[in-house]
């Protein structure tokens, strides 16, 4: 065991309403890491990542960063920690400009006022079909133009721990690789942590280190994407 | 002539309202509280604006300042002991609205046992009527109080245009999950748009002190024409607000021209009525798909 894991949950248990979520999950994410988590439809992927992210309180568990518990595990924290979370659907704000979003993360991630505009052009090079539509408000935008802006804000912040919730939605597979190329060429560069949570499981497995099946608030299987790529295996655990 | 007097004075109220319901369709918008005491603002700065210049004879700069940070404290006290304890709990629209309910009735008591319960102006020279057309009578106080009503309109544009506080409003007001994913805190988002929803009122309540007179139910009042405009005005919407405002400020002076004055009220709501039933979604509304 080297370092601790950027981001870790024990036993997390996670309800709405009394009927439990998620039911003793345990996962984590080290640095340089990919990590796909896929799952059908309800089986908590994307509850576990607002938990993760402190937007939904567990009933029990336990999250850590760098292997220590946070006093206050909310948002606002946790970007201070370099974690940031692409919410699923979509993370913009329909009557904002993109300039305006991007101005919004920028200002709420506490970026230095001298060093703001070179961050922007750091992801507009990295994303940068943004450019045209900088000025333009995001709800006029298409689904993968929205999807680009959401992602792009996260980066703002220079995450060492970037959490992706189903960023294919809406998106054409070729559309989805033009995104995700970036993405992970980055994260090689940059050693970053990325949670993946995917339905798109062929695509995403791509690109992955690790990968996580999740089935009805449990997690059932942690192993390498190899593992899964005969596809019989995939279909029994779907 | 009496038509273009009307309605130089249906301008001037317009402005009032104008203001007024811009604070709150400013706090609705980006909070969702409905915040019904927000008549209570314009009654106690406008108090504060009268005990301050007419009784202790304090510079109006002074006295103007004190009004706004009455409001702007009303405002965030309302915000932190009033809505979240009762939004922590998850309660409802109704909760919300009994409870300001209960707080506008409260202050407007507590004005009436402090300051009496009669009428009571700001005397200023600016409210003084010249005739400047014959039989057409101006008060240099029109004029600035529509002046203020743009510098009002116009610095708040910029505001929501172009700091980032004013950006993080226009966020909430569509979605306040997400703000948190940002990494914001949407209750200090919440507790600007209370400050400034509530300090932009405070001209309106000057200029009724200077002009109309203030009496301890004015918040009530002025309450039920800001929430007629905001609704006139399309819910939500700034811009509407003020057009709404400045809308019924107008029809509730015109209708001098042909009906008796005890009708002003009641015109009001029938240009609500109007709007409701012909074009539900307001000036600049989006209309919702029926339910």
């Amino acid at each position: 065991m080297t370092t601790a894991p950027v981001l870790s949950a024990q036993s997390l248990v996670v309800g709405y309403g009394g009927r439990p979520v998620l039911s003793r999950v345990s996962i984590e994410v080290r640095a340089g890491e990919v990590l796909c988590v896929i799952g059908h439809n309800g089986a908590g992927k994307s509850t576990l990542m607002r938990a993760l992210f402190g937007l939904t309180r567990p009933v029990s568990g336990t999250i850590q960063v760098d292997g220590k518990e946070l006093a206050h595990h909310v948002p606002r924290v946790l970007a201070a920690h370099g974690i940031a979370l692409m919410p699923e659907g979509r993370g913009i704000f329909p009557g904002l400009t993109v300039a305006e979003i991007f101005d919004l993360a920028l200002w709420s991630g506490n970026i230095a006022e001298g060093e703001r505009a070179a961050r922007i052009d750091w992801v507009l090079s990295l994303l940068p079909p943004i450019k045209a539509f900088y000025g333009k408000r995001a709800g006029f935008l298409s689904g993968g133009q929205q999807q680009m802006v959401s992602i792009g804000r996260t980066l703002l912040s220079q995450p060492r721990c970037l959490m992706l919730d189903e960023p294919s939605i809406g998106l054409a597979p070729k559309l989805f690789q033009d995104l995700l190329q970036p993405i992970r060429a980055l994260q090689r560069k940059t050693n970053m942590a990325v949670i993946l949570v995917e339905q798109n499981v062929r695509e995403a497995l791509k690109i992955s280190d690790r990968v996580v099946v999740m089935k009805a608030g449990q997690v059932i299987l942690d192993t390498v994407p190899g593992e899964l790529s005969d596809n019989a295996r995939l279909m029994e655990l779907y | 002539m009496v038509f273009l007097q009307l309605f130089l004075n249906g301008l001037q109220l317009g402005a009032i309202y104008a203001l007024t319901a811009v604070g709150f369709s400013l706090i609705f918008g980006s909070t969702k509280i409905f915040h019904v005491a927000h008549g209570s603002a314009f009654a106690i700065s406008g108090y504060i604006y009268w005990w301050l210049a007419s009784q202790l004879d304090v510079a109006w700069p002074v006295a103007t300042l004190a009004a706004v940070l009455a409001a702007a404290a009303f405002g965030l006290l309302m915000e932190r002991f009033i809505y979240r304890p009762i939004q922590r709990h998850e309660a409802s629209f109704f909760t919300v609205f009994i409870a300001a309910f209960g707080v506008s009735l409260v202050i407007q008591n507590l004005i009436g046992s402090v300051a009496g319960r009669g009428m009571e102006t700001v005397t200023t020279p600016l409210s003084r009527s010249v005739e400047i057309m014959d039989g057409l009578f101006v008060a240099p106080i029109s004029a600035i109080s529509i002046g203020v009503a743009i510098l009002v309109f116009t610095a708040l544009s910029y505001f929501l245009g172009r700091t980032h506080v004013g950006i993080a409003m226009r966020a909430l007001s569509e979605n306040p999950d997400l703000v948190r994913v940002f990494g914001l805190d949407p209750g200090r988002v919440a507790q600007w748009a209370f400050v400034i929803g509530s300090a932009v009122v405070v001209p309106g309540a000057i200029f009724t002190a200077m002009t109309a007179g203030l009496n301890p139910a004015i918040g009530t009042h002025v309450m039920l024409v800001s929430l007629a405009a905001t609704i006139v005005g399309g819910i939500g919407s700034v811009r509407g607000a003020a057009c709404g405002g400045m809308l019924l400020g107008l029809a509730e002076n015109l209708a001098y021209w042909k009906l008796d004055p005890q009708w002003s009220e009641a015109v009001t709501f029938v240009v609500l009525f109007a709007f409701i039933i012909f074009r539900p979604s307001g000036f600049f509304g989006t209309p919702t798909a029926a339910r």
